[in-house]
């Protein structure tokens, strides 16, 4: 049943976020197509237009994906269309997993469209050069690889958002078991579970500093003259426990969903 | 095994905010009858159906449907026509029904087109283009169109015209065989008086009659709809 769930979550995702990927995708081509024709002056206002559409697109793309997230939860599971969800033979479980699991796909083609968008528009051998270097200065100051400096900062970036939206997740659910004020309750426990989820984190690296010294040094200067280790063991360290986080989390919800549901 | 509990609510108890909206509702039915949920406004008729189909949490008690706890299992024997319009409107209707077809092993998807045609309603037009007496006309075709246990329809005739209502009582009648129920919810008592078993009548929260509807009208020497009129005049 998991999987029918799903079926209709990404179908209804699809719909509504499709036009954007289609336009950031539309307006990344039409920049690079202007950008290579010949300079006139209407040409670039041109293209200033098209790159500004493009950025737009983008930062819709993401925030899009959050506020569709936890609309489609909302309205699924708490709105008119509950009344079929909470009808159907499925587990709370599944119906959990399914928003769960369609909000990940989500972000992932999300962060796609826009590499892909940024790729299409700015890529040429010299801005390749110029990107791989500055980044290159950084991973040497910071004694790591490239690849890891880019794989950590794309998961990192990525858990922080996918907690965010789940904290906005656990604030619906527990704001509609309130008879009145659902919608404030909801923004208002979301934002409570957001604080109380990094500030777990920050206690959890601040005790894991206590028996690292390198780690411990974050806390203690202001400056970033630290020992570079310490911004790895911070990424690493900051990526498990965003995981184990989002986990109990989940499981939260969904022990919270299970004890039952109040529909208007 | 005719006489097997099909529905038994025991000791129910719903509150909001300490206001008590149903209070220590018992009964319980069998199979083989079209059931009147009779009451006025705000008298508890649709908190109880909700509850039954899980979209509300009970205070206290207990809701078993073929001796099973609400779940799952008893959402694949319950077919539930709410009294608002609950579909995905952004769907196409031949969309809503590929959804129940995937969701319900019960859902005849050719009495669904049947039951559609003869109701003028296109099948490939998008939710959102219909009116709302349409919508509700989709929503009792896919509830109808599912050979379930126990039928739910809380106000199914609140939206629409006097002759789509005969031919609603005509398909709850047609759909209707021996191993199943039905619980219509509605203040129409004249519209639907005619194919009614039994009744049930709440007011304030709690049941005050359950009765075979025969033997009410032998008793009363009168109509349902006259008995419901005397024993909840203002």
């Amino acid at each position: 049943m998991l999987v029918k769930l799903l079926k209709y979550d990404l179908k209804y995702m699809i719909k509504n976020m499709g036009i954007f990927y289609i336009l950031s995708i539309f307006f990344a081509i039409t920049t690079r197509i202007l950008f290579n024709m010949d300079q006139s002056v209407m040409i670039k206002i041109l293209g200033q237009i098209s790159v500004g559409c493009m950025f737009s697109m983008i930062a819709s793309t993401l925030i899009n994906t959050m506020m569709r997230s936890w609309v489609r939860f909302r309205d699924s599971l708490y709105k008119d269309e509950a009344y079929l969800t909470h009808t159907l033979p499925v587990t709370k479980n599944d119906l959990y997993n399914s928003k769960f699991i369609q909000t990940l796909i989500f972000f992932i083609i999300g962060f796609i469209i826009i590499l892909v968008s940024l790729f299409i528009t700015y890529y040429s051998k010299e801005n390749w050069a110029a990107i791989t270097n500055y980044v290159r200065t950084i991973t040497i100051g910071l004694n790591m690889s490239t690849a890891f400096f880019v794989t950590m900062f794309f998961i990192v970036a990525f858990l922080e958002i996918f907690n965010a939206i789940q904290c906005g997740f656990f604030g619906i659910i527990l704001g509609h078991r309130r008879n009145n004020g659902k919608i404030a309750y909801s923004v208002l426990f979301g934002f409570i579970i957001y604080l109380v989820a990094q500030t777990i984190i920050l206690g959890l690296v601040f005790i894991y500093g206590l028996f690292d010294p390198s780690v411990m040094k974050l806390f203690e200067t202001a400056t970033v003259n630290v020992n570079v280790d310490a911004f790895k063991t911070l990424a690493i360290l900051s990526s498990v426990l965003y995981l184990v986080i989002i986990y109990l989390m989940s499981i939260l919800c969904k022990k919270t969903l299970n004890k039952g549901v109040n529909i208007e | 095994m005719n006489n097997m509990k099909l529905l038994e609510v025991k000791e129910l108890n719903k509150s909001f905010d300490n206001k008590e909206i149903l209070k220590d509702v018992n009964f319980s039915l069998t199979k083989g009858k079209i059931v009147g949920l009779l009451g006025k406004n705000g008298a508890g008729k649709t908190t109880l159906i909700k509850l039954i189909n899980d979209l509300l949490t009970p205070t206290s008690g207990e809701i078993l449907v073929k001796g099973k706890k609400i779940g799952v299992e008893t959402k694949k024997m319950i077919s539930y026509l709410p009294e608002r319009t609950y579909l995905n409107k952004q769907m196409k209707v031949s969309e809503v029904i590929e959804y129940f077809k995937d969701f319900y092993d019960d859902f005849d998807e050719k009495k669904a087109k049947k039951l559609l045609k003869d109701l003028d309603l296109d099948i490939n037009e998008h939710l959102s283009k219909m009116s709302k007496g349409m919508q509700e006309k989709v929503q009792l075709v896919l509830v109808m169109s599912r050979k379930a246990d126990l039928y739910i329809l809380d106000e199914p005739l609140g939206g629409v015209d006097p002759a789509t209502r005969d031919y609603i009582l005509d398909t709850i009648l047609s759909n209707f065989n021996e191993k199943a129920s039905v619980i219509i919810s509605t203040h129409l008592i004249s519209d639907i008086e005619r194919i009614l078993d039994e009744v049930i009548f709440i007011d304030k929260g709690e049941i005050i009659l359950q009765s075979d509807a025969d033997k009410l009208r032998n008793k009363e020497k009168s109509s349902i709809d006259e008995v419901f009129r005397r024993m909840f005049k203002c």
